[in-house]
């Protein structure tokens, strides 16, 4: 908290705290009275003896300046606590009560917060009399109906929140919710514009001091110097300078300190927003030689660094991907996968990151694109939809502008035919009336029309690799069924590749052919759907499929259960990033990171002591010479056959139905801890009728 | 008021919670109001477990507050031991409130960003004065270490220890019922595993009886005795949960086993079954109002509501024509 607030702050607190002592503590500093005459030549400029120099009465100005800091800061300070102390209880009772208290409250408030307020301030001062109590009041009373406002609308977002409806769940009382939930969290704004009304109150009151309206000299108020000071401003600048001086830093400051209050309560960025696009600095990259494959990744590592360190989002992930295939990225949240899909397209945030290794498009190193250059790919070689549709969609510009937009830009398209033709794209995305749809604004479509409007978007430049980062999970399962459908279909019409990141295991299984298994940023495990569920080598896949609920599994099934929590990517574990959570840990995990090994040529694993295999059992061995056959594990090395070895595909693309059909009837042949997987592993469950119906 | 029907409750002294026609309605602009449940009814015996699905606006978040009498239904009976709630007000109300509690699904909205963790935990007994003792056994029930607890605020905590820590709040008052809404949606795999094994100890622990409310069928199903189905404020189907993912009878029941994926229970592919997405809840369709997406919808359905009826056994459907005996 105290490192967001900034220098500023400080700063700012600083010099409030400052002239409050002064005005606090002015009798008892070394200063002559602020109406003793002549205590030096009359209007002297700044010496030493008088650091703001003499009035034309031969006063001292500093001392005026630091006795006309009680006026103006306590006025300031007054007049808003008596705002509050009326303006926070009517906002709280309106924002809590709600109905009929929050009716009257605010239809009284809105018609005060329509009076004139100045006006009213100077006719009340003028008629009252000009002393320090009634501009106090006056200037108070009139911020009452802004504190009303302000503490009704906080109080009630917080009044919506579950925590509140949960303390009245466990049968607290009214008044202790308002004072233990609801104004501790209300404070903190509150505190904001309580800085943010003193600079105003001040500047109301130096307004007043000018026009002579507020306290009467003797006493100097900073306003009341200034005007002093105009008539000999020629001869005397200091005489207005000095206290003018002193008033804009305390108004700054006050209004710096409210500002920064207010920071702390705005949410905080969640990471998942459309960032500023930047280029990524590079991290040092091998070299490295494409091969044919569509989409190429070699050792791509996005780094951040932070003050806690450096945070290696994404180490060293290298897959291939070929047209009409799909690969699924799947893990923990934190484990890197949306860092994965930004990396690849060069969407990352600007600040503090570094990215190396290569990214190939049909051979095409993109890691050497300019900005600009990627940005033409983004719209029409590559494409992304992301989870929350509203990030891609402008809220205040029609479905059809924004459908329309990549036609024109990319395409070239007139207004008119890239018009027709986004309709077009709508009907085949399933959108019904996709002319009326088209004068839509996103805010009137349900959420899965939404999502189905930004993949009609993202594949309006027939895209060839489709990026999809977790397109379904706010959306419920009959249309996430539809939405992952449409996907599909669209990967088989348009011969495009799809990369979908997703957390759903269950929805993995059904749609991917290719599956990389990320932990704490590396890949874990890698290679084709049906092989990967069969043949779980790495722990941490096999405790993901068990910890999966099946609809199979009789009621109260004791679900796999997971220890811990994912490790904190700026201090990873030693050796195998892993081993704190796992259940087959031995000593060579702490010291020593496994490599990638194969169990076959596209299956790959990280781990020292893979699950069903011998090297599970037995000691620790070295596993590549442990064992032999068609098991046995070979590291791989990196950079070299590493990223190919997904590339071809033993039989080619086959159809993702056969292809899991094939391996359907080999079942389970490890795992003693029961087998693996959300039905992933019946093979009564994936028979062939469930697999054909799916419209492959 | 055609409800969906009470045919499937059972004889009232034996439910610890028992509701009964629920009807909440919510203003919808211009003087017009959506039912967002719709005469719903249910019961609980002691120690059992209810899982309640649906998809998202079918109406089980504001069911689950219902029952809670936060706020009150329209009209319609919550009775917990027989106590009739929707009529006690204010002080008498708050007295029933230890008995019956509530998990919410967001772990970080659900508590209070300015208190310490052991704080939040402790403002039940702190109300009534009872169960102060009780609130570090809690906290390591839950799996949280109190002395980290006494110091720390939500905020420094993951998702799945908020979750834990509702849970301990919920908890502490040794209430009766425990209603969770969605209490895993937020949260990853192997967190929700975690969680939802924490649920079942505890239920063991303490004999809670729970309504579980998800819209994760496999979820629910792993949790839950029963499972009741919800569409757009109604019920349309309630049996035992092997009984409903195994002989399904309802359409909708069917339209959403088969959207899981790979749930391979020889159902046909939902688009087959269902297309499009739910109809406004302001203007639901007459008589059934799964009927705009029902694949067996007839004019029957268009005229007459369908209410609960007995498929034999303890399954109950709200369908002129259920799918019956089919695996
Ligand atoms: N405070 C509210 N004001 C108006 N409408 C609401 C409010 N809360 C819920 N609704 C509406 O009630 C219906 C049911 O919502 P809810 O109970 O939250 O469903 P679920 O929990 O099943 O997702 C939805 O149509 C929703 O829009
Ligand atoms: S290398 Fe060791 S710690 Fe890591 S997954 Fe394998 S057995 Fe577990
Ligand atoms: S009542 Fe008719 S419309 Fe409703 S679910 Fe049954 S068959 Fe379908
Ligand atoms: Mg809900």
């Amino acid at each position: 908290m105290r490192r967001r607030l900034g220098k500023g702050f400080w700063i700012a607190s600083g010099w409030i705290g400052l002239v409050l002592a002064a005005a606090v503590l002015a009798d008892l500093l070394p200063l002559p009275g602020y109406d003793e005459t002549l205590v030096g030549p009359p209007q002297a400029g700044p010496s030493l003896a008088h650091p703001f120099g003499t009035d034309g009465l031969g006063r001292d100005v500093f001392s005026r300046v630091v006795y006309g800091a009680r006026v103006s800061l306590g006025v300031g300070i007054g007049a808003v606590l008596l705002g509050l102390l009326i303006g926070a209880p009517l906002g709280l009772l309106a924002g809590y009560r709600g109905k009929a208290t929050d009716a009257v409250i605010m239809a009284v408030n809105d018609i005060a917060l329509a009076f004139p307020a100045l006006v009213f301030a100077l006719a009340v001062v003028a008629f009252a009399g000009a002393n320090l109590r009634n501009v106090l009041i006056v200037l108070g009373v009139l911020g009452v109906p802004a504190w009303t406002r302000l503490v009704r609308g906080t109080t009630m977002a917080f009044a919506g929140r579950e925590f509140v409806l949960a303390a009245r769940a466990l049968g607290v009382r009214d008044r202790r919710i308002l004072w233990r939930e609801i104004v501790p969290n209300v404070s903190v704004p509150a505190a904001s514009y309580a800085f943010l009304g003193m600079a105003v109150v001040i500047v109301a009151e130096g307004s007043l001091a000018f026009l002579g309206l507020s306290v009467q000299a003797p006493t100097p108020t900073w306003g009341g110097l200034i005007n002093e000071g105009r008539t000999i401003m020629e001869n005397a600048p200091h005489l207005v300078l000095a206290p003018a001086l002193v008033m804009f830093l305390t108004v700054l400051s006050f209004n710096v300190v409210g500002d920064r209050l207010r920071a702390l309560t705005d949410v905080r960025q969640s990471g998942l927003e459309h960032v500023r696009r930047a280029a990524a600095q590079p991290l040092p990259t091998a070299p490295h030689t494409p091969g044919g494959q569509l989409l190429q990744v070699a050792d791509l590592r996005t780094h951040f660094v932070t003050e806690r360190g450096v945070v290696k989002a994404v180490d060293g992930v290298s897959f291939t991907l070929e047209r009409g295939r799909t690969l699924a990225v799947v893990g923990e949240s934190g484990s890197g996968k949306s860092m994965l899909i930004r990396s690849i397209l060069d969407l990352l945030p600007g600040a503090g990151v570094v990215r190396g290794g290569k990214v190939y498009l049909d051979g095409d190193d993109l890691t050497g694109f300019s900005p600009k250059e990627m940005r033409q790919v983004l719209g029409t070689r590559l494409a992304a939809v992301f989870q929350d549709p509203m990030t891609a969609l402008n809220p205040v510009r029609t479905i059809g502008t924004q459908v329309a937009e990549p036609l024109r830009v990319h395409l070239g398209l007139s207004g008119k035919r890239a018009r027709a033709h986004a309709a077009v794209l709508l009907a085949s995305v399933g959108i019904p009336e996709p002319e009326r749809v088209l004068r839509r604004y996103p805010h009137q479509l349900s959420g899965g029309m939404r999502q189905r409007v930004t993949i009609a978007m993202a594949l309006s430049c027939g895209p060839d690799v489709l990026f999809a980062d977790e397109p379904t999970t706010a959306l419920d399962v009959t249309v996430q069924d539809q939405v992952l459908r449409l996907i599909h279909r669209q990967r088989q019409e348009r011969n495009m590749a799809t990369v979908l990141v997703s957390h759903d295991l269950a929805v993995v299984a059904e749609w991917a052919d290719e599956v990389i298994v990320m932990y704490a940023g590396k890949v874990v495990e890698r290679g084709p759907a049906a092989d990967l569920f069969e043949r779980t080598r790495m722990p941490y896949t096999e405790a993901l499929l068990q910890s999966v609920p099946r609809l199979t599994d009789p009621a109260h099934h004791r679900l796999r259960v997971i220890t811990g929590r994912p490790p904190d990517l700026a201090a990873l574990p030693s050796g195998c990033a892993f081993h704190p959570r796992c259940p087959y840990a031995r000593e060579r995990c702490v010291t020593e990171a496994p490599p990638l090994f194969q169990e076959t040529r596209e299956h790959l694993y990280a781990c020292w002591y893979p699950r069903g295999t011998e090297a599970a059992v037995g000691d620790p061995v070295p596993v590549a010479l442990g064992e032999s056959g068609p098991a046995d594990p070979v590291p791989v090395a990196l950079g070299e056959s590493g990223p190919a070895a997904l590339g071809e595909p033993a039989a080619g693309p086959v159809p993702a139905g056969t292809d899991r059909n094939g391996s359907e009837p080999g079942g389970p042949e490890h795992n003693g801890a029961g087998s693996a997987g959300p039905d992933l592993k019946r093979p009564e469950l994936a028979g062939p009728e469930g697999a054909d119906n799916r419209g492959r | 008021m055609a409800g969906s029907g009470s045919a499937h409750l059972r004889p009232p002294g034996q439910a610890v919670l028992r509701a009964e026609d629920l009807v909440v309605e919510f203003p919808a602009g211009r003087g017009r109001s959506v039912r967002a449940v719709s005469g719903v009814s249910f019961d609980l015996l002691p120690g059992e477990t209810l899982g309640i699905v649906g998809e998202s606006g079918c109406g089980k978040s504001t069911t689950a507050r219902a029952l809670m009498q936060l706020p009150p239904p329209l009209s319609g009976s919550v009775r917990l031991d027989g106590v009739e709630l929707t009529r006690l007000k204010g002080e008498a109300l708050r007295r029933t409130r230890r008995r019956l509690q509530m998990i919410f699904q967001d772990p970080i909205s659900s508590l209070n960003p300015r208190r310490r963790v052991r704080d939040i935990v402790a403002e039940g007994p702190r109300v009534w004065g009872v169960g102060g003792d009780r609130v570090d056994e809690i906290l390591e029930a839950v799996g949280l270490d109190p002395d980290t607890a006494a110091t720390r605020r939500p905020h420094e905590f993951s998702g799945g220890q908020c979750q834990r820590i509702s849970i301990a709040r919920a908890l502490v008052l040794e209430p009766e019922v425990v209603i969770c809404d969605e209490p895993v949606s937020a949260l990853d795999v192997s967190v929700q595993a975690q969680i939802l094994g924490l649920l079942e100890d505890l239920k063991e622990r303490y004999r809670l009886t729970l309504v579980f409310i998800a819209h994760d069928l496999a979820v629910v199903k792993n949790v839950s005795d029963r499972i009741l189905v919800m569409y757009l404020g109604k019920t349309c189907e309630l049996a035992p949960g092997s009984e409903l993912v195994e002989r399904p009878a309802h359409p909708y029941t069917r339209a959403l086993l088969a959207s899981i994926p790979r749930s391979g229970l020889g159902l046909p592919p939902a688009d087959q079954l269902i297309s499009g997405e739910p109809p406004s809840p302001v203007t639901p369709p007459s008589g059934c109002r799964f009927r705009t997406r029902c694949p067996k919808a007839a004019p029957r359905c268009a005229q007459e509501e369908p209410e609960m009826r007995s498929l034999g056994g303890d399954r109950w459907v709200a369908c002129h024509y259920p799918e019956v005996e089919t695996a």
